[in-house]
């Protein structure tokens, strides 16, 4: 088995190869793609509650009475503004790092990081306000499943961003190498697109 | 990517080889570990078989109560499909996509290691229901609301256990998916275009994609279904505004892609050894891509096939687009045919398998275009004509290219090649034992026999049938008694092959067998799908030109 | 060389024409159950269609590749042409499958409309209630008053009969008590899931025309717990004189007739003038039997079996008119007495052998 070595071995020894050059950073096509399966996970969850809600047809679909989780949308309204704002600071973290601001990415993420955890601390008095719990009906059932999911979700992103706090400042990001800035940008993007479908859906699509 | 793979091989001397393998990050060790993993649940789930077939071998309950039968085939169904099959083939495209790509390792190879983590642990876990006061016993498509319903009908942490397993295991196989998914694209070699990729990477690719987007789903219905079994959670319960159905819509939304995510990757096994042992390139490279591309997109459609008894889906829909996957699989049972025609055909062991698919596989595929006929799936649906379609697809299709591949890339793994008379022993006794196992499923299935029962009617006639598949069921278990000796025997002394024993085509091929940790020192010019086969044959003027050929029309396509 | 070359054309001819055998043989056992309603004569018509369709396709893929894996077996080094494909060729065998397909389509959807069909005036309209393992059938009356339906739930020991007209529209309204099951009878060939339906939806229905009186066996076909298995059940199919005695007894609330076990010989019985039609009866010994009586007497008689004076078997009454299935337990070889209990001067011998 004999190839022309030397043309070989020059084709091997630049690494990456030219075609991981082109497009995206692995990285990041390794997030997206995560991000597609984590899609159909909640996919799945919506169908379920659609389905639940066709089941229901004729009967009033919603909470079961006293409880009205409308009570709690002003709250619910907080909740998103703070997710969306939270989407924000966090581009910008990323605008500041891809001009090398290191400075300015720390402090982004830390705001983004301060307001995942309030979202977190506000969902859990939501659920200590609504009069109803995951067992009663299948409103319940579907409601707490679907927020609790997505709140477990924003969890995993503040677990991230504290990683990526750390790491900012230990300044290992610059404007040439900082991959995981982008990559977690895109998991708190999606986190928060989710919510805004969770939200109009369970509140307002009634 | 390269350094991270070289860094534990480097120090590895100075490491115990067991500390080695656990850390190991490499993906030809990943795969190997892999392999061996699903063969010992293979060996679990197939003795579970062995207890079945003795239990239906005549009437009455000789051995087991029915919880005892139910816990078995439950178990057996899950742990062959989610420990063996999938994991198995994951564990070749582990170990032979970057070779094949020219790539010196998988996109992520810490994720790597991990999804392969997850698996043992998630089998463990489904199979330790039998320490915990009896396993899942509500069969491998856990239907709501005998699943979910855990105060009425199935007490017990076995049916938990099956869940928290599956999740892992499905986490496990999404992870992979993105790994592959992500080296295909990005970690190709100089000139290794999409076009030029082996099948079995296109196989590999199409199934990462399905696994990526249906996994997902049936993650989803576990956790809804352990939210009802333990949370007074709803989804499937009718009492409280739930609905048993929307388990079954879940469940095979994946379910269905997951037999073509057993399945492709077998095919593209099969693709890559009819050619090298006819001495002729894949026919039709560009259709066979397509096809298996089209199977892809058409496994989302058809999901209710398996619902149409329930009453509740649109018939005439799922059983067109099922009987419509029968087209692209046709194309490429037509393109391995033509592949053979006019070749120049050995039949070495991975050649017997290969060929033993695609007959085998054939009976399977048309078996289920007859049950995508809503009228007769009315009869035949659970009933043991499915149990005889799914193991003809399973074991005749996926099986025997799992031991296609074993027999192929057993030299690329280890440099010594399989011994060839046992190879064929086991061949032979193997594939007469199948057909005795499975055949007369499909007309007990039509005598009306259904599946899942313990026990059955002396006086229905279905005692003969039983008694043959018993015995066919013991003849496959003997056939791996000579594939066990073989590879042990051929470990102690097998017969030293070089790089490339059986004059291949692909890259895996033009590196050393095993190939190094980095995989290769040199790479040959990729001007075709079989870059070595090229190589092989530069001075060979009646080829050159063909090669030419394949320079302005890789895939060949036009004659 | 030539002549070798014929000699291998004839093996592969063998060899082929073997294939064909085994297959014909094959699909010997590939015949569903005799189909016994008309609905199922329908899906019996499609399935044959679609059995030789997929006996053709699989004979020639499976030929071709046996021919090909001998004819062009390695001889030599050489290498073959290296043919790379055919377009002409792939769109030909895309096109091939298509055809069966819609074939296959057109013929399954036009079968479904008759196995489907609905009747807007059903003969009878039993209720079927299937649990956790068995299953009550109750026949719905004129009146809307369930309570005095004639209904019977079996038991894993006493498996439910479900006594049938023949010729007339049945149908049947499938309800779960708990999880799901599925009523499957497979000389009917077909089954419909029973699903414990979410409040305010439609239930599963079935519905059939029996063309043939007979008994048939049927069975729970969806896993649903231990005791699957067990779920079995009976149709009694009768003509509609025999049907309406024997739903009549079951409302009079005299025991419902049992199933005579599928397979069990049936050995005909009639009375006249206070008289049988015969003195001799043929049964099988050790093994269980039918005695099908048909009462074409102003009265009612009955059937008893006597050993000298120790009673081996005594029937229900059967009013004038109706007729009954006995099934009887398995007796030994020898001769014994059957009389009517009513009118002792009616009697005869009993031939087991
Ligand atoms: C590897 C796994 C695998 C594969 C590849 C397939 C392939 C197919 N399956 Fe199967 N199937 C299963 C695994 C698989 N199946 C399992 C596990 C179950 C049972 C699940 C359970 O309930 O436990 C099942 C059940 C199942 C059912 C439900 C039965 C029931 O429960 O009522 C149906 C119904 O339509 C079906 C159909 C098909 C069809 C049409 C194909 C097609 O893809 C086949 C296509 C192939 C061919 C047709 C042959 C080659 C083609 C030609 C030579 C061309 C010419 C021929 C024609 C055009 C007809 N399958
Ligand atoms: C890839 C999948 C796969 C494979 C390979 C098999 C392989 C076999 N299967 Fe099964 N089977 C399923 C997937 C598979 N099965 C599924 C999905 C179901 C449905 C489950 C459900 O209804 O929920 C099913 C159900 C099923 C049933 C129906 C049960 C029922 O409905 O009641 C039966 C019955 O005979 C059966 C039999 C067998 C047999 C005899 C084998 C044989 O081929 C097994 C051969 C292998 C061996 C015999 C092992 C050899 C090992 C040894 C002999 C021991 C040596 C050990 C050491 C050296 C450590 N299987
Ligand atoms: Cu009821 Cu199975
Ligand atoms: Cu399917």
């Amino acid at each position: 088995m004999t190839a022309e070595p030397m043309a070989a071995v020059a084709r091997h020894l630049e690494p990456p190869h030219p075609e991981a050059n082109r497009g995206l950073a692995i990285p990041l096509v390794g997030m997206l793609l995560f991000i597609a399966s984590e899609v159909m996970f909640f996919s799945g969850l919506f169908a379920a509650y659609f389905n639940a809600r066709a089941n229901a047809a004729g009967h009033e679909w919603g909470p079961p009475a006293p409880a009205s989780e409308l009570e709690a949308w002003p709250l619910a309204a907080i909740l998103t503004i703070i997710l969306v704002t939270s989407s924000f600071t966090m581009q910008f973290g990323v605008w500041a790092i891809r001009r090398g601001d290191q400075r300015a990415l720390r402090r982004w993420v830390g705001v983004t990081l301060l307001l995942g955890v309030l979202f977190i601390a506000g969902q859990l008095y939501d659920y200590s306000q609504l009069g109803f719990g995951i067992g009663d009906g299948i409103f319940g059932t579907t409601f707490y499943t679907l927020t609790g999911f997505h709140g477990a979700h924003v969890f995993g992103g503040v677990v991230g961003l504290t990683i990526l706090l750390a790491r900012a400042s230990s300044g290992q990001f610059s404007a040439q190498n900082h991959v995981a800035v982008e990559a977690i940008s895109f998991y708190w993007h999606f986190v928060d697109v989710v919510w805004i479908a969770l939200f109009s859906i369970l509140y307002f699509l009634r | 990517m390269a350094t991270t793979t070289l860094s534990p091989q480097a120090e590895s001397y100075r490491r115990s080889w067991v500390l080695d393998w656990l850390t190991t990050v490499d993906h030809k060790k990943i795969g190997i570990l892999y392999i061996v993993n699903s063969f010992l649940f293979f060996f679990a789930a197939g003795l579970l078989a062995l207890v079945i077939r003795s239990e239906l071998a005549v009437p009455g309950l000789q051995f087991l109560d029915a919880p005892t039968y139910n816990q078995a085939f439950t178990m057996h169904g899950t742990i062959m499909i989610f420990l063996f099959v999938v994991p198995m083939l994951t564990g070749f495209a582990n170990y032979i996509v970057p070779l094949q790509l020219g790539a010196p390792d998988m996109a992520f190879p810490r994720i790597n290691a991990l999804s392969f983590w997850m698996l043992p642990l998630g089998g463990i876990l489904i199979l330790s229901g039998y320490l915990f006061g009896g396993a899942a016993a509500e069969g491998w498509t856990g239907y709501a609301p005998l699943s979910s319903n855990a105060e009425r009908f199935s007490a017990g942490v076995g049916t938990d256990l099956w869940i928290m397993g599956l999740v892992l295991v499905g986490t496990s196989s999404i992870l992979g998916s993105v790994n592959f998914i992500t080296t295909i694209f990005k970690m190709r070699a100089p000139g290794m275009t999409l076009f030029r990729m082996p099948i079995f990477v296109w196989t590999v690719l199409v199934t990462a994609v399905l696994i990526l987007l249906a996994t997902p789903v049936l993650a989803a219905g576990l956790i809804a279904l352990f939210i009802d079994r333990n949370y007074g959670g709803s989804f499937f319960d009718p009492a409280s505004g739930g609905n048993p159905i929307l388990w079954q819509h879940l469940f095979w939304f994946f379910g269905h892609p997951e037999v073509y995510i057993v399945i492709l990757p077998a095919m593209g096994v099969v693709s890559e050894i009819l050619p090298v042992f006819s001495r002729k390139p894949l026919f039709g490279y560009r259709a066979f891509v397509y096809a298996t591309i089209g199977i892809g997109l058409l496994s989302f459609s058809v999901w209710a096939h398996h619902m149409f008894t329930t009453g509740k889906v649109f018939l005439p829909f799922f059983a067109f687009m099922t009987a419509l996957i029968g087209v692209p699989t046709g194309v490429k049972m037509f393109n391995w045919m033509a592949t053979m025609w006019r070749g120049s055909i050995s039949f070495t062991t991975p050649m017997l398998f290969a060929i033993g698919f695609i007959t085998m596989f054939l009976i399977g595929g048309i078996s289920g275009v007859i049950l995508a006929s809503p009228p007769i799936d009315f009869h035949l649906q659970d009933t043991y004509f499915v149990v005889g379609h799914l193991h003809y697809v399973f074991f005749g299709g996926s099986v025997f290219g799992i031991f296609a591949a074993t027999y192929f890339w057993f030299p690329k793994m280890f440099g010594r090649r399989l011994n060839e008379r046992l190879g064929k022993i086991h061949f032979w006794i193997h594939f007469v034992g199948f057909n005795l196992a499975f055949f007369p499923m499909h007309s007990l299935g039509i005598l009306g026999m259904p599946r899942r029962v313990a026990d059955y009617d002396p006086n229905a006639g279905w005692t003969i049938y039983n008694l043959i598949s018993t015995v066919g069921a013991f003849m496959i278990a003997a056939s791996v008694i000579p594939f066990l000796i073989n590879v042990i025997a051929t470990f102690i002394n097998g017969e030293k092959v070089g790089d490339d024993p059986w004059e291949a085509n692909t890259l895996e091929w033009a590196t050393t067998s095993p190939p190094p940790p980095h995989n290769f020192d040199t790479l040959p010019p990729i001007r075709s799908e079989r870059p070595v086969f090229d190589l092989r044959h530069k001075h060979d003027a009646e080829h050159l030109h063909d090669g030419e050929a394949d320079l302005v029309a890789p895939e060949g396509g036009q004659p | 060389m030539r002549g070798m070359v014929a000699v291998l054309r004839l093996r592969t001819v063998l060899q082929v024409g073997l294939l064909v055998a085994v297959a014909v043989l094959l699909g010997g056992c590939l015949i569903p159950p005799e189909p016994e309603t008309t609905e199922a004569k329908a899906t019996f018509g499609l399935y044959i269609v679609v059995l030789v369709m997929a006996a053709v396709v699989f004979i020639g893929v499976e030929g071709f590749i046996l021919y090909s894996a001998i004819r062009y077996r390695r001889r030599d080094d050489r290498l073959p042409a290296q043919l790379h494909g055919n377009n002409l060729v792939e769109i030909i065998w895309t096109a091939i499958p298509t055809v069966i397909v819609l074939v296959l389509f057109v013929l399954s959807i036009s079968a479904l409309g008759t196995v489907q069909a609905k009747s807007d005036h059903p003969a009878v309209t039993v209720e079927v209630d299937a649990f956790q393992w068995q299953w009550t059938f109750r026949y719905r009356d004129d009146d809307n008053n369930p309570d005095n339906d004639y209904s019977v739930t079996g038991s894993a020991a006493q498996p439910p009969v479900m006594g049938l007209p023949v010729g007339v529209p049945i149908r049947l309204l499938l309800h779960s008590q708990d999880v799901i099951h599925s009523f499957y009878v497979p000389h009917f060939l077909i089954k419909k899931d029973v699903i414990p339906e979410p409040e305010g939806q439609p239930e599963n229905q079935l519905e059939f025309t029996i063309t043939q009186a007979g008994t048939y066996a049927g069975q729970c076909a969806e896993f649903c717990g231990n005791e699957h298995a067990a779920m079995r059940f009976t149709i009694q199919a009768m003509e509609q004189a025999d049907y309406d005695a024997w739903i009549a007894a079951g409302r009079a609330g005299k025991s419902p007739p049992p199933a005579a076990p599928s397979g069990a010989a049936v050995v005909d019985l009639s009375a006249h003038n206070i008289a049988f039609n015969t003195n001799s009866l043929q049964v099988p010994a050790d093994q269980p039997f039918v005695i099908r009586f048909k009462n074409d007497d102003a009265v009612q008689h009955d059937v008893a079996i006597y050993d000298g004076q120790t009673e081996l078997f005594k029937g229900a009454i059967v009013d004038a008119g109706a007729s009954f299935d006995y099934s009887v337990p398995a007796i030994p070889a020898g001769q014994y007495d059957f009389i009517c209990t009513i009118h002792p001067t009616m009697s005869g011998k009993v031939v087991a052998q």
